[in-house]
């Protein structure tokens, strides 16, 4: 593997509310490599849309980066000014948004929108930034795009913005894009076309990509590597191909095995009870209370990362050689097995 | 990243028998919620009493109201006795006269008086000299600015004042004020609320029913909107006279209608949600659907816009009464009160100032209050502490 | 869009006519004569003005011929009491543009002030700033204009001696500025209020907005964000609240006028109520009407034409 572009080390980052400072980030570890796709899963509140906002230093007023670097060319984000990050965001790395319909300006023209950062801060003419926007809008596969130009983001479907919204992404050359769920928002149909997109124009462009998702089946195909969230913790991470494969924390597992596919013919699986309260983050392993397989460890202390192989790693005492020996559920063996036999065809 | 393998010893540490399976078998629940479950009102009250300025706000509504109830009987003053020979008096209060604070006591400037007849008893009773003021020599004459007790000055004994003093036709203000703001409160208090039921019950059928009711009802509404309300205002009164009813009809007429919209968009909101639908396919009929399911739904709102209507039907009370429209003389009111004092405001300015005060505390009071209340019902904040 | 103003402006022409109809029967309908009390007029005269003025018939005809004398001749009708047999246009030409002074400077001197409070209130929110600029809102939309007018009157005027108590009508240039600014003053602080609490509102909101998230992500600056997304889209919703105040300020002119005794429409609206000076009472009324519904046509028009999602809709 080359050298990771972006690293972020230790990030803790809570916020204050009336209740009391909830503690959303609770120091993770990941590397991003040139050239890769690196997808953060997890349930909602898991925390990954925390540590992306961290990145860009989009975090709400009334959050605390409690300690932790973000390494960006050897710069450590976490110290960066507003007027510092300036110089990064849209240049070095860009953010794709959930929500397309709320993401643009709706009385703003799309061309504009898409020029304005080009003008005001490439101080290109408005000319050049046209046609660099046409180009771009063409490369997202939006059709007549001279035409398109000048007209409103409510003339515009849904995917038709996702795709402004990226087009506007790639306005300035970014080396790193942030896609923070980019087609949760749209419908199942859209969904996989945007995702080819974002496919294509990542191995085009050579970007780097950070893929948010709360969905596995979304990067079965996308994800180089993918780190696996709960409760403001890494707690697997890994090759797409090891957590697909072999999974080793029973969160991951209960996570595989609530994901559909065609030929499963049990009941799908559910994991039980609800995420912590992050006000009081529990003790040991924050996924024990639901966890069918915790031992009493995991409820006194928290797990260390064992390590699976050299990209590999995963939080839970059921690694640890004292533990007893436990399979994955069954329901997910077959699955893996299946896949395996699909492959080996 | 801790990793084991760079901790081996520590973690190696960790007692054997914690590595046993607690859970293996066991049915795991969703965890029951620790907190008491807390009711809409309950948390509208918590929210609510959150807000000081608006708790402040609610206090003073309640003493003015207090007053405006028994105000009026605290002294031996009617609204509407006359006293000829005391109009225009300033205000006094013995018990604040005594302490020498420099108001209350009836103090009155007189200006240009000769200082060589200050000690005449004939032209200043006894005691009546408050302050001597602004000495200076005009053509030779000693020349000063007098503050006198005006009671003592008239000769009244020790006992008789107006605490606000009196207007110019020797009336009572304290009185009036208060049976003034008696008046405001009713009529705010009245014509807020048949705004709310004439809105309530037309939006909630415009609302509910749709299609070309709708149309015709919000036809209806827009046409009464188009007239300005200060000419609807008037020509009402012109021809039903200057009477309590008349008043409130006439702040009714044009008012109810943003009521009617607000209930009409909050049905609108409703009344396609899953759980009418469901009520409906089981068979509930369309006035339990309206009152029962829809409208609880509206409340927060519906409160709200009533609460800051009834600054707004004060103002216009007040406003109309300051323009000659309001009630018929003797019956006073803040506004009446506010022109005449305005006639006099450069000799007697606390013929304005008490009545200014009332109603501009009012007001701002009502504001806060129902500014306090749409936070409270807001339902984005609901659970928020 | 077209079809759009068309439309809207057929409506603001019935409206109109319901409302000079109702207020002519209104009017015309309250006790009282329309001579002089003391009528001291002897049965000639009044025969005479009868023919003329056509009051002895049925006020059905009477309202024949008022609208005939409106749409024929642009006539009015004449006033009988304030200025007896002065046509009511002419009574009304002098006045008119003294309220619109007024009420014109005060809304252009206003906007611009809540437009600065609401903007720092909301950039700043929740700071000791916001909070001085909402209380200074509280306190500037509660109090009634005509307790504000007698304040300045008192203080800045009769205390401080800095301005003119009354209107000088009389006075030019400088002067007569002079002589308004306490009226113009008066006036000012609701519609200050009202600017800047809604805009407050509104940027608020709009800052919190995603596309705003997004234009930060583009590489706006803080201020170019601000002004191009956040700004700029607050605006829209403001012409909405500000073109009515037009409407509004008129009526609370009323009383302001009176106070500082300015010769224009609101002292001319009570005293000939009072005096019931019936055709007067008449045009004033539909003068106040035509205002606001000229006003209403504006925000619908102007609606259109800011925002695109209206504009290229074709209608509302």
């Amino acid at each position: 593997m080359k050298d990771p572009i972006l690293e972020v080390n230790n990030l803790r980052v809570s916020f204050r509310t009336y209740n009391g400072k909830v503690q959303a980030v609770r120091g993770i570890d990941f590397k991003l490599f040139e050239g890769e796709t690196l997808a953060i899963v997890g349930e909602s509140g898991s925390g990954k849309s925390v540590t992306t906002k961290a990145i860009l230093g989009i975090l709400p007023k009334n959050s605390i980066i409690e300690e932790g670097e973000i390494l960006y060319k050897g710069d450590d984000l976490t110290k960066y000014k507003e007027k510092d990050f300036y110089k990064i965001r849209g240049k070095e790395i860009s953010l794709i948004f959930q929500d397309p319909l709320s993401a643009l300006n709706p009385i703003m023209k799309i061309g504009k929108q898409i020029t304005e950062a080009l003008v005001l801060r490439e101080h290109m003419t408005k000319e050049q930034a046209k046609k660099r926007a046409i180009e771009l809008m063409e490369m997202v596969g939006i059709p007549r795009p001279e035409e398109r130009f000048e007209q409103y983001p409510f003339q515009f479907s849904g995917g038709m913005r996702q795709r402004i919204v990226i087009a506007i992404a790639l306005a300035s050359n970014a080396r790193i894009m942030i896609c923070d769920e980019p087609t949760t928002a749209l419908d199942v149909t859209i969904q996989a076309k945007i995702l080819d997109e974002i496919k294509e124009i990542k191995r085009k462009q050579k970007l780097s990509v950070i893929f948010i998702t709360h969905d596995l089946g979304v990067v079965a195909n996308m994800a180089d590597r993918i780190c696996v969230m709960y409760a403001g913790k890494i707690v697997e991470v890994g090759t797409a191909r090891e957590i697909f494969y072999s999974p080793a924390h029973p969160y991951t597992w209960a996570l595989l095995s609530s994901m559909p596919d065609l030929e499963t013919k049990e009941r799908l699986f559910s994991i039980p009870g609800t995420p912590p309260n992050m006000i009081f983050p529990p003790k040991g392993d924050a996924f024990a209370e639901r966890n069918q397989y915790a031992m009493q460890v995991d409820f006194e202390e928290e797990p260390p990362f064992f390590k699976l192989s050299d990209t590999h790693y995963a939080a839970t005492w059921l690694l640890h050689p004292n533990a007893p020996k436990v399979e994955m559920p069954e329901a997910l063996q077959h699955r893996i097995a299946r896949m395996n036999r699909k492959e080996g065809v | 990243m801790v990793l084991y393998e760079d901790n081996k010893a520590k973690y190696d540490a960790v007692s054997k028998d914690l590595f046993r399976l607690v859970q293996r078998d066991e049915k795991i629940h969703d965890v029951e919620f620790k907190t008491k479950p807390i009711g809409f009102f309950m948390d509208v009250w918590l929210r609510f009493v959150k807000n000081k300025a608006s708790v402040i706000a609610a206090v003073i509504i309640l003493i003015i109201s207090f007053f405006a109830v028994f105000g009026p009987g605290m002294n031996e003053y009617t609204y509407d006795e006359q006293h000829t020979e005391l109009t225009n008096m300033p205000p006094k209060v013995p018990f604040i006269a005594k302490m020498n604070l420099g108001f209350f006591d009836g103090g009155y400037t007189m200006e240009n008086r000769k200082y060589d007849n200050l000690n005449d008893p004939e032209k200043y009773p006894e005691g009546c000299i408050l302050e001597v003021i602004n000495p200076r020599l005009v053509n030779g004459e000693r020349i000063v600015d007098v503050v006198v007790d005006y009671y003592k000055y008239k000769g009244l004994s020790d006992e008789q004042c107006f605490w606000f003093g009196s207007d110019y036709l020797g009336r009572d203000i304290w009185t009036r004020m208060w049976r003034g703001a008696r008046v405001s409160l009713i009529i705010a208090v009245v014509s807020v609320c048949c705004n709310v039921f004439i809105g309530v019950v037309y939006g909630s059928i415009s609302g509910y029913y749709g299609g070309k009711v709708d149309m015709v009802m919000m036809r209806i509404t827009e046409i009464i909107n188009a007239f300005p309300r200060i000419v609807v205002v008037t020509l009402f009164i012109m021809v039903f006279g200057t009477g309590m009813f008349s008043i409130i009809m006439s702040l009714v007429i044009k008012d109810w209608v943003s009521t009617a919209r607000m209930v009409r968009s909050q049905f609108y909101r409703f009344k396609g949600r899953e759980y009418v639908l469901a009520a409906r396919t089981l068979g509930v009929k369309d006035m339990a659907l309206i009152f029962r399911h829809i409208l609880p739904n509206s409340i927060g709102p519906i409160i709200t816009s009533s609460m800051i209507a009834i600054p707004t039907a004060i103002f216009s009370e007040s406003f109309l009464a300051y323009i000659g429209l309001g009630l018929q003389a003797p019956e006073p009111s803040i506004g009446v009160m506010l022109s005449r004092g305005q006639k006099v405001l450069l000799q007697y300015p606390s013929q304005v100032v008490f009545p200014a005060i009332i109603i501009s505390l009012l007001m701002i009071s009502f504001n806060l209050f129902g500014n306090g209340l749409r936070d409270a019902f807001d339902p984005t904040l609901r659970g928020a502490e | 869009m077209f079809r759009y103003i068309i439309d809207r402006v057929i409506a603001l022409f019935i409206t109109l006519f319901i409302i000079v109809s109702i207020a002519f029967c209104v009017v015309r309908l309250m006790p009282g004569s329309v001579y002089d009390q003391d009528g001291d007029l002897s049965q000639t005269v009044i025969d005479t003005l009868n023919e003329k003025y056509h009051f002895d018939e049925p006020i059905i005809k009477q309202y024949g011929y008022f609208l005939k004398n409106v749409f024929l001749h642009g006539d009015w009708g004449t006033s009988m009491k304030m200025r007896p047999n002065v046509p009511v246009f002419e009574v009304m030409k002098d006045r008119i543009p003294v309220t619109l002074q007024i009420n014109l400077i005060s809304l252009f001197a206003a906007i611009p002030i809540g437009l600065a409070a609401g903007i720092v209130a909301a950039i700043k929110k929740n700071t000791i700033i916001d909070h001085f600029v909402s209380f200074m809102v509280v306190i500037f939309i509660s109090v009634p204009s005509f307790v504000f007018a007698t304040c300045l009157q008192y203080f800045v005027g009769y205390k401080a001696g800095a301005f003119p108590i009354i209107y000088d009508a009389s006075a030019t240039g400088m002067a007569a500025l002079h002589s308004m600014f306490l009226p113009i003053l008066a006036l000012m602080f609701s519609p200050i209020a009202r600017v800047a609490r809604y805009l407050r509102a509104e940027l608020a909101e709009t800052m919190n907005s995603e596309f705003m998230l997004l234009a930060k992500t583009k590489g706006l600056t803080y201020a170019q964000s601000t002004i191009r997304h956040g700004l700029r889209n607050s605006m829209v919703p403001l012409a909405n609240i500000i073109i009515p105040m037009f409407a509004n300020v008129l009526g609370g002119s009323l009383v302001v006028e009176n106070i500082f005794s300015v010769p224009g429409m609101g002292g001319m609206m009570v005293d000939s109520i009072n005096a019931s000076d019936h055709m007067l009472t008449v045009a004033i009324l539909v003068f106040y009407s035509m205002i606001s519904l000229i006003t209403v046509l504006i925000v619908d028009i102007s609606y259109g034409i800011i925002d695109p999602r209206v504009r290229m809709g074709g209608k509302k």
